[in-house]
């Protein structure tokens, strides 16, 4: 209740500011009474009640993460089909460079932050399974006149090893995201190794050092507090393990800039309201891309949270980049 | 549960109803082979097994404690704060505001969580 009145006094400040006539019919009575006191306590809580970006509008943190919520729960459906059609597919590209840096061996244990349909994860255990099969086809070309004996135990022990050692857990804020991850693994019928968690970015329900790789795309722009999730990041990670960002940065050549802008706030909000029939999420990921730090800034954030050795890869030009880190 | 069973039974005969053209007998053959199907389909989602492998890494956000599986209400819950996280479709909730507050009598959704980090 104290919420919405210090909201509605809020606007009312707005719209005074903009020289519109508020009548005071216009406010319900009990806001006329305690008027005095609240819009006291609404100038000091202004202050504690921090504000932040949402896209290129200004909105109270708590809002952000409602409204957050909100988008991807509207595009939680078609949020693949909507990614092929923005990018031109070209988000597969950054997700497999993604792995390819990431090179993960067979046995490790992945952490997806924001995974929502599970790209990453499922990127994941295709590459170690690959490289399982690598492995095991390296091994048997070594062998060059193995004995039925060696074939046998060889059988039988693959059998044990393979599934049970890499795992990946996909964790993210929105339900229906991960509904639709999840439906997506079923369809492929990927079930072993994978886990889905409904879990905040900035309050991770996980163990202290539990994880070797964390990664999160396309997700870290969307957290409230950026610099908390790193934290996070820094603390479910165990020593030696790594973190990875994929996000979308600054552009560094002006001309690809330019004609990346035109076809961000020209196109992408028109495919999101043909494709999705929301233009609002779509105008609200191109704003909230141009409200991200820089991939320098950025490297700093993650230094700061205790990574080291921190560096960034450019993908197409800037329009991407990826962060990595370790926690030594 | 039994209620939700029982609606999707009502919903899956409507649907076959509308759009089975064909003979009588197969009409009146599918609704039973729906039903069937629909119980096991219930079925398997409730016993879906939460991967009790989580457990392992899995704590409570707030005070980064290990849980405990209830397998009757299908919770992970903290004893040490009375706090139960739901389990929906086999994916555990995770976030504080959802949990379920453990009184005696109250069942209500608590906001536990001091929200400045």
């Amino acid at each position: 209740m104290a919420a919405s009145m210090r909201l509605l006094v809020r606007r009312v400040i707005r719209l005074s500011h903009r020289n519109v006539n508020v009548t005071a019919a216009g406010l319900p009575g009990r806001s006329g009474c305690c008027w005095a006191p609240s819009s006291c306590r609404c100038f000091s809580d202004a202050a504690g009640d921090k504000s932040t970006h949402f896209g290129f509008e200004t909105v109270s943190e708590s809002e952000k993460a409602k409204k957050v919520y909100k988008v991807f729960e509207n595009v939680a459906q078609k949020y693949d089909v909507m990614n092929d059609a923005m990018s031109l597919g070209i988000h597969r590209v950054w997700k497999d460079m993604l792995l390819h840096v990431m090179h993960p061996q067979p046995g490790v244990r992945l952490l997806d932050v924001a995974g929502g349909t599970g790209d990453i994860a499922f990127r994941f255990l295709e590459y170690v399974r690959s490289q399982q099969e690598r492995q095991k086809r390296r091994a048997a070309r070594s062998m060059q006149t193995p004995s039925w004996q060696d074939i046998s135990n060889n059988y039988s022990t693959e059998d044990e090893d393979g599934p049970q050692e890499s795992t990946a857990v996909v964790c993210d804020i929105n339900k229906e995201m991960l509904k639709v991850g999840k439906q997506k693994a079923d369809s492929m019928g990927i079930s072993a190794g994978l886990s889905w968690v409904v879990g905040d970015a900035e309050e991770l329900p996980f163990d202290d050092d539990q994880f070797d790789i964390y990664t999160i795309a396309f997700g870290i722009r969307n957290v409230t507090h950026i610099d908390q999730a790193l934290q996070e990041a820094q603390r479910v990670l165990k020593p030696g393990g790594r973190f990875m960002c994929l996000e979308f940065s600054k552009v560094t050549n002006p001309v690809l800039a330019r004609l990346y802008d035109t076809y961000s706030f020209q196109m992408i909000p028109v495919l999101g309201e043909v494709i999705a029939g929301d233009w609002k999420s779509y105008q609200y990921l191109v704003e909230s891309i141009r409200k991200f730090p820089d991939q320098e800034e950025f490297k700093g954030m993650i230094e700061d949270a205790g990574f080291y050795c921190v560096r960034y890869y450019n993908l197409t030009g800037g329009v991407v980049a990826l962060h990595s880190g370790f926690k030594l | 549960m039994l209620r939700n069973v029982l609606g999707r039974l009502v919903t899956d005969t409507v649907r076959v109803h509308r759009y089975v053209n064909g003979a009588p007998l197969i009409q009146r053959l599918t609704p039973a082979s729906v039903s069937v199907r629909s119980f096991s389909d219930v079925k398997d989602e409730v016993q879906q097994p939460f991967d009790a492998s989580l457990l392992e890494f899995l704590v409570c956000p707030l005070s980064k404690k290990p849980l405990r599986y209830e397998a009757e209400t299908n919770e992970l819950i903290n004893d040490e704060l009375g706090i139960a996280y739901p389990i929906i479709g086999g994916i555990p909730n995770m976030i504080p505001q959802e949990a379920r507050l453990i009184q005696k009598d109250t069942d209500t959704t608590t906001t536990t969580t001091p929200t400045q980090g």
